[in-house]
């Protein structure tokens, strides 16, 4: 079915712009920050296990090369979120259940489905992070 | 209900008391387990008494619209925000435990070698190694390190009234740290499934006194007292026991089975699982996988008579 609202330009430019991969209604920005944890989470594993493998027994210098990355993904997932507010129009809480089919509607509610997302994939980089802090060897 | 209560009770229970009870307090690497179980069982039940309280009291309640924003808090609070910092928290206090219980430096340093289905046992000592197999013993309020591996296949080495538990892996050495806080005796279990007679991979773990635990070490790191000329030892080298079996002191240098050189000091036979009587130790021969299955010794039932008694005489005089 389709309605009046969709052939509506969106609030962020005129159809027919080519469109940006996270912005203008795209769905990627749901799964770019999940994806930034699996890419930490890979990566420190791998770190570690070849460390271990070649390397040594302590895991000190891994673990904080495992926390810089987790880091700078952070950052990164916190820019995501920020366009999640700013782009999409997402918020934390939504007061209202969106059911409105418009481009708007899809837009907040993509926005408020990732900004989630990025808090989540926040606290996971985090439980990533912690076991090697702590532990710290092999 | 009551009676499934009642049926449920003695398990309940029965996981309480004995030899392998983790709730014993046995060693200090348990204690901390046991204060992380307590709060983890104590806070959950307040949490779930909340949580179902708050469900009732909703349900019971009229709506009131005009709650609805604290409500939301409430939700997001409780059901978020609350939940993520106690698991962090949880977490951290869990990887300390852990780092606390694996990496600590040990005042004894003891090697255990999982085979399929028995344990070779090494202390390191000043005037070099004491091998002995099957049953552990430790001086009373000192850490030993456990340096843990496995012959072929994974096995994990669990005394739980004394501490954590840690995976046996080939070509990988693993540590563990026990601080027993009593003396007595524990028991101990292969905690990885394993093969055939991985239920029946056991050993028992002697907490003694620290003159008493010297005493028993010099006495293992001596050779065999045993004459050459000796009944038992002829039928033992005879039927080729010492290809397999090391009694030092003797010919016998096999390396395949546990050192038998102070056999009739352990305990029990088979591993931790029979007492160590002159009945179990000729069934153990004759009987060998009626005793414990597919075990990689084999059955001697033509053993029998004056050459048996001698040779049962023999393992037990190995003290
Ligand atoms: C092929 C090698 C092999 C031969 C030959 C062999 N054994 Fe064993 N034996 C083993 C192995 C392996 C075990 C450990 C079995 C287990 O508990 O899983 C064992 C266990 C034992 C134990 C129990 C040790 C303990 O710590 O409780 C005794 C006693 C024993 N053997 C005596 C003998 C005698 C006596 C003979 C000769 C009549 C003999 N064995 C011949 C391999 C052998
Ligand atoms: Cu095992």
């Amino acid at each position: 079915m389709r309605y009046e609202s969709d052939k509506q330009p969106g609030p962020y430019g005129p159809p027919g712009d080519a469109p940006r991969l996270i912005g203008q209604g795209s769905i990627w920005i749901m799964a770019a920050a999940p994806t930034i944890w699996a890419v930490h989470f890979v990566a420190s594993y791998v770190l570690a296990a070849v460390w271990c493998a070649k390397i040594g027994a302590s895991l000190v210098t891994p673990a904080w090369i495992i926390a810089a990355m987790g880091l700078v993904c952070a950052a990164l997932i916190v820019w995501l979120g920020v366009i999640a507010v700013r782009r999409y129009g997402g918020v934390f809480v939504i007061f209202e259940e969106i059911t409105e089919s418009s481009e708007r509607g899809r837009d907040r509610f993509i926005g408020h489905v990732s900004l989630l997302l990025c808090i989540l994939s926040v606290v996971a980089i985090g439980f990533t992070v912690i076991p090697g802090l702590i532990l710290g060897s092999c | 209900m009551r009676r499934i209560f009642l049926l449920g009770l003695p398990l309940v229970l029965g996981a309480c008391e004995g030899r392998h009870n983790w709730l014993a307090s046995g060693g200090a690497e348990a204690i901390r387990v046991e204060q992380l179980f307590w709060v983890l069982v104590v806070g959950a039940a307040v949490i779930w008494t909340l949580v179902i309280g708050a469900a009732v009291y909703a349900h019971r309640r009229q709506v009131d619209p005009s709650l609805e924003k604290q409500a939301r808090q409430f939700i997001i609070w409780g059901g978020a925000v609350i939940p993520t910092v106690v698991v962090c928290a949880l977490l951290v206090w869990g990887l300390v435990i852990l780092r606390d219980i694996t990496t600590k430096e040990g005042d004894l340093t003891v090697r255990v070698d999982g085979e399929r289905w028995w344990w070779r046992v090494i202390y390191e000592s000043p005037e070099g190694d004491v091998v002995t197999a099957n049953e552990i013993r430790l001086p009373v309020d000192n850490t030993a390190l456990f340096k843990l591996t496995a012959d072929d296949v994974i096995h994990s080495f669990w005394v739980p009234a004394l501490g954590g538990k840690m995976d046996m892996i080939p070509g990988r050495e693993t540590e563990l740290t026990l601080t027993p806080v009593e003396t007595g005796s524990w028991g101990g279990l292969c905690a990885e499934f394993c093969g055939g007679a991985h239920a029946l991979m056991r050993f028992d773990a002697i907490v003694m006194e620290e003159a008493a635990f010297n005493d028993w070490l010099a006495h293992e790191a001596s050779p065999a007292e045993v004459a050459q000329d000796d009944a038992g030892l002829g039928v033992f080298l005879d039927e080729g026991c010492g290809a397999c079996h090391t009694i030092r002191g003797t010919e016998a240098v096999g390396p395949v089975g546990p050192d038998l050189t102070h056999l009739a000091s352990r305990e029990r036979l088979g591993a931790g699982i029979y007492d160590m009587t002159p009945d179990n130790m000729a069934a153990w021969i004759t009987d060998t996988h009626e005793m414990k299955p597919d075990i990689d010794m084999p059955p001697y039932p033509n053993l029998d008579g004056a050459r048996l008694d001698q040779l049962v005489a023999f393992l037990m005089s190995l003290d």
